[in-house]
């Protein structure tokens, strides 16, 4: 199963609210996958065992594994795009 | 009358880990979560105490021998344990009423934006836990729920107010439009005034300094079990411990400090459906309004300056830790100053340099305000049942946040003459930081406009 990681500066709130939006998304659209809240202070870390990554912020650093737009899932705003690009991300 | 009461006091008497829950299941249901849903959320919120218990327990455990053996060899009294904000937020939520700050919180936020005092729609539910701890510290100095109540609800507008002002500098930062940062961490700011005025008169200071390097160097210290071990291992060398137990110590605080966030996040898993339920709700109502977004304080996350002034704030808090005269507290879990670094991040508009002196200049604030909550913090903890504290252990958090306005207001709710004058002063003080940011986003505005013209 693949593995997307959520990350905020705990790991604790912001991340968690986004988690549990798209697991809801995803289980809405039939897709599974592993879904966690990360504390940013160990990215580095948890981006080397994951597939997709949600910012929550605008990062100066590129990773390896693509990297969607957190603030939608928390807005509303853009979040049917997002929302497509991560299905078809998990797919 | 006194069979309610007993009934009440027979609920209460089940511990914060049972009642709490069903409070949870009871307001759920008024919500309209399917049953099914607020029974799974109530127990996973059981589940966050009985294991934000077990952890507190094992780090108190931990860290008391040590700290009372670093008095008895060195005359260091650091007897109050730092259980950080996860700790604190277990202690609001154990709080009978803490689930009416989420309708006390829709109402001020509604009541604003119709009277276009705000554009801040705050979803970030989850933060009312600080609305929440405020009350919990008024109600254990003066007693007076009504009061608890109230300075809530002022900060409540506080932070919108707060919110709206710094709208343009957060998006200067995180580049992201149409949102803010509601968290009230941002009143730090306005005690912050006058001193950032005074480094803003040096110009020296006005240097740019390469955060990003900095951050990839030092951002491995930032780590929680990084952090806890290097904590935990200078804990037990002061103590006077053998290598054994000091290596043992060290791994018991990393231990402490990873486990903190796992488990608090069960908090969240908890809170989350009932939370969004009322985002939503609040979304809806005032759909057809510009507004600005405030949500939590992450946003800000990105910011290479800000993890720079945290860390390198970790040794300066530890060492007025030491020497400063009446100090007791022990930073532990919270010693990452976010209380402090954002706050800083967003009046200094990202000057590294000046937020590191405004760290040095008020962390010793930090410190003592903790030290004066800690027999009140630790009284709440006995008195909910949510953690239990032996005797002779007290816990308090050494980065409590926005501590001037939570000890300014405590002190005048107990009717404190100089508590109420500290109240107006910094009422006074609000207004100018209000005025100086509104400042600051006119001037971003006209560089926008002068940018997009040329």
């Amino acid at each position: 199963m693949k593995k997307v990681i959520v990350a905020c500066g705990s790991g604790v709130a912001t991340s968690q609210t986004v988690v549990s939006k798209v697991k809801k998304i995803l289980e809405k659209n039939g897709v599974r996958a592993n879904v966690e809240a990360v504390d940013i202070k160990s990215l580095d870390l948890h981006v080397k065992s994951s597939d997709v990554y949600i910012a929550i912020t605008k990062a100066k650093k590129q990773y390896d594994i693509p990297t969607l737009n957190g603030i939608a899932f928390l807005t509303g705003m853009g979040l049917q795009e997002e929302t497509e690009k991560l299905i078809s991300l998990l797919k | 009358m006194d069979v309610i009461q007993s009934f009440f006091q027979y609920i209460l008497d089940f511990g914060a880990a049972v009642f709490v829950p069903l409070l949870m299941i009871i307001v759920g249901v008024i919500a309209r979560m399917k049953f099914r849903e607020a029974l799974s959320s109530g127990i996973i919120l059981g589940v966050a105490f009985i294991g934000m218990g077990i952890v507190i327990g094992f780090m108190l455990d931990a860290l008391t021998p040590a700290a009372q053996s670093l008095v008895e060899k060195t005359g260091i009294q650091l007897n109050i344990i730092d259980g950080g904000w996860t700790s604190m937020a277990t202690l609001a939520w154990a709080w009978p009423l803490a689930f009416l700050m989420f309708p006390l919180q829709m109402l001020v936020n509604a009541i604003l934006l119709v009277l276009n005092k705000t554009k801040t729609l705050n979803v970030d539910l989850w933060n009312v836990w600080g609305k929440i701890l405020t009350a919990v510290l008024i109600i254990g100095v003066s007693g007076s729920i009504v009061l608890a109540f109230i300075v809530a609800a002022i900060q409540m507008v506080v932070e919108l107010l707060l919110a709206d002002v710094n709208q343009k500098q957060i998006e200067k930062i995180t580049g992201i439009p149409g949102i803010t940062c509601s968290h009230s961490m941002m009143i730090f700011a306005v005690f912050l005034l006058p001193f950032n005025w005074l480094l803003s008169k040096i110009p020296f200071l006005d240097k740019h300094v390469d955060a990003d390097t900095l951050k990839d160097k030092l951002g491995i210290f930032a780590e929680n079990h990084v952090m806890g071990f290097i904590i935990g291992g200078l804990l037990g060398i002061f103590a006077g411990y053998s290598l054994q137990d000091i290596l043992m110590l060290a791994v018991q605080a990393a231990a402490a400090l990873t486990l903190f966030p796992m488990v608090a996040k069960l908090f969240m898993q908890a809170l989350s459906p009932l939370s969004e339920a009322i985002s939503d709700f609040m979304k809806r109502k005032f759909e057809n309004r510009e507004l600005f977004i405030g949500l939590d304080w992450p946003i800000l996350a990105g910011s290479n300056e800000a993890w720079v002034a945290m860390i390198l704030m970790v040794p300066v808090t530890l060492i007025y830790a030491i020497i400063l005269p009446g100090n007791n507290i022990l930073p532990f879990a919270g010693i990452i100053n976010i209380s402090l670094a954002v706050p800083a991040l967003i009046i200094t508009g990202g000057n590294l340099l000046r937020m590191l002196l405004l760290g040095v200049i008020t962390t010793p604030i930090f410190l003592y305000v903790a030290t004066g909550f800690a027999s009140t913090i630790t009284k709440l903890a006995n008195d909910t049942g949510a953690v239990t504290v032996q005797d002779g252990q007290l816990i308090s958090w050494s980065t409590l946040e926005y501590p001037v306005f939570r000890y300014i207001f405590a002190s005048a709710s107990e009717g404190n003459i100089i508590g109420i004058i500290m109240v107006a002063v910094w009422l006074a003080l609000f207004v100018a930081y209000y005025k100086m940011m509104k400042k600051r986003t006119e001037k971003f505005e006209k560089e926008e406009e002068q940018n997009s013209a040329a």
